[in-house]
């Protein structure tokens, strides 16, 4: 049976904006809170911080800097779909225009990470599951 | 409203043992109780904090010391749960319905990173954001590019808290390293190396608290719980597991900085009237930033303060006498009412080579998933 490209899902249920059979137009969901102006990850009912219910869905931007990060030197723990033999990878948070920073892979090479790096969102497939849906997950890369 | 004693303090070592958690966790009530002078048959309320053991625990550790019908409550709040379960007590007990309580901490724990299902999502774990020292890395990285702290600095703290374990019977790790040795250690998430991080193990730790009529009723002399707050992190204001991302314009203050501040207006205290502190060394790094935070100096100077030995056993502000969770291990249940155990120590002037001379205040503070913080004044 070929694979239905339509059958992607998001690793986590409400986390991408955009369709998922073209990963240049997919960016991050956002929520924004019109009551504290706070802007959440994801496609939230409430928002984290005020408790308001009108918040409003808005795709992130896909562009942002870093802002901090570490290099996770040991294979984590659990069911992780990184390369296998393991290779050390950055983690950082994305500080994007949205007024939001990001928790993020990323991907570049370990010794090439600063604070203020301009970074781009980068989604991918990032497995297969049972059911043959692609799972896309995300990353973010220098800006080439 | 009565005051709130401690009568009586009990640990079980901790490191790595062939043995139950309830045998652990029973061999520190037990402590306790001998050390108050009171029978298990006169506590009227216990309290169990544990995070990683079954339901039910703290009925099974303390049916050990035989029949009863108290209530014996499980607490659970991360890192912070001895300080909630001891909060609790202090809360029955200033209700008037109780004078008499246990408070029992507990961990049994896998070597090795811990299980991430139990505090990530799913998909957390597939994308590598399972790593605890992960998150405290990336705090170090921008105190370090704010305020120009350096990984020397981080390496002192370890330094220091590896020193003081030797002289403490129930670290896991008692021994000293050297500066080169621990900057040479590897890194486990950059900037944070293995001699710079606390392991998960296992142990106990309890204390007998009382109110005031029943410590004079029994003739004991306790030590005064002066304050006890627990807070969870308001939004944005700690990036700590399991957060995904956090706000870039929220300013909130950090539950560090919120729970000591109700702890020091409950104690009537600031930070310059405590003599000595046990606080949450879950890595280097966060010794440096609680300096900050508990207001032993300007937010961005703690790096300063390890320079200037301000911490040190002899400093004005000694920290983790004890060695800290970097040389204890960090059993987490276990962790608060550990530093509770050597506070008391301390304010007894019974610490031996680590005593801190004269000390009639300390503080102990924990710190973890999801922000949770637990702040403790003790005066003699």
């Amino acid at each position: 049976m070929a694979l239905d490209k339509a059958a992607r899902k998001p690793i986590r249920d409400g986390l991408l904006a955009g369709a998922l059979e073209d990963l240049d137009q997919v960016s991050l969901y956002g929520s924004h809170c019109p009551s504290c102006g706070e802007t959440s990850l994801g496609a939230n009912d409430v928002c984290p911080n005020c408790g308001g219910a009108s918040v409003s869905r808005t795709p992130l931007s896909r562009s942002g800097t870093l802002w901090t990060y570490t290099v996770v030197r040991h294979k984590p723990p659990g069911n992780y779909q990184g390369p296998d033999p393991f290779k050390p990878f950055g983690l950082g948070l994305v500080e994007l225009p949205d007024g939001i920073r990001v928790l993020s892979p990323i991907d570049a090479p370990p010794e090439q990470l600063r604070i203020g790096m301009p970074l781009q969102f980068h989604p991918y497939v990032l497995r297969t599951d049972e059911g043959g849906a692609e799972i896309v997950a995300f990353s973010f890369q220098p800006v080439a | 409203m009565s005051e709130v004693y401690i009568l009586g303090a009990g640990i079980h070592p901790f490191g790595r043992f062939d043995k139950t958690y309830e045998a652990i966790g029973s061999e520190a009530a037990a402590a306790a109780l001998k050390d108050a002078g009171v029978a298990w048959r006169d506590i009227q309320a216990a309290y169990l904090s544990r995070m990683y053991l079954p339901a039910t625990s703290g009925v099974r550790i303390l049916r050990k010391l035989g029949s009863t019908d108290i209530p014996v409550v499980d607490i659970e709040a991360a890192c912070a749960s001895g300080g909630a379960a001891l909060r609790q007590a202090v809360l029955a007990i200033k209700s008037g319905e109780v004078d008499l309580v246990l408070v029992c901490g507990v961990e049994k724990m896998p070597r090795g990173f811990m299980d991430p299902s139990m505090i990530y999502s799913p998909w957390q774990i597939e994308l590598g954001m399972s790593l605890n020292p992960g998150y405290w890395s990336m705090r170090a990285t921008r105190h370090m590019h704010d305020f120009g702290t350096t990984e020397e600095q981080i390496a002192k703290v370890a330094y220091k808290n590896h020193r003081n374990s030797v002289h403490n019977p129930n670290a896991m790790y008692r021994k000293e390293f050297s500066l080169e040795e621990i900057l040479a250690s590897p890194l486990v998430c950059d900037p944070i190396r293995r001699l710079e991080i606390c392991a998960p193990n296992d142990g106990a730790a309890a204390v007998v608290v009382a109110s005031e009529r029943k410590m004079r009723e029994l003739g004991a002399a306790g030590i005064r719980i002066a304050g006890v707050a627990h807070t969870i992190a308001r939004y944005s204001a700690d990036f700590r597991c399991p957060a995904d991302s956090m706000s870039a314009t929220a300013d909130n203050e950090g539950p560090t900085q919120v729970t000591a501040r109700q702890a020091y207006e409950k104690a009537g205290l600031g930070p310059e009237d405590v003599n000595c502190f046990e606080v949450q060394d879950t890595d280097a790094f966060c010794e440096i930033e609680i300096y900050e935070e508990l207001g032993l100096c300007p937010l961005g100077e703690g790096g300063r303060l390890i320079d200037e030995g301000v911490t040190d056993i002899g400093g004005s502000h000694p920290v983790n006498m004890s060695g800290g969770l970097i040389s204890k291990g960090e059993p987490v249940g276990a962790s608060h009412l550990g530093q509770i155990v050597e506070i008391v120590s301390q304010l007894r002037g019974q610490s031996g080579p680590r005593q801190v001379e004269g000390a009639r205040i300390g503080l102990a503070h924990v710190l973890g998933a999801g922000g949770n913080c637990a702040v403790t004044i003790l005066q003699a």
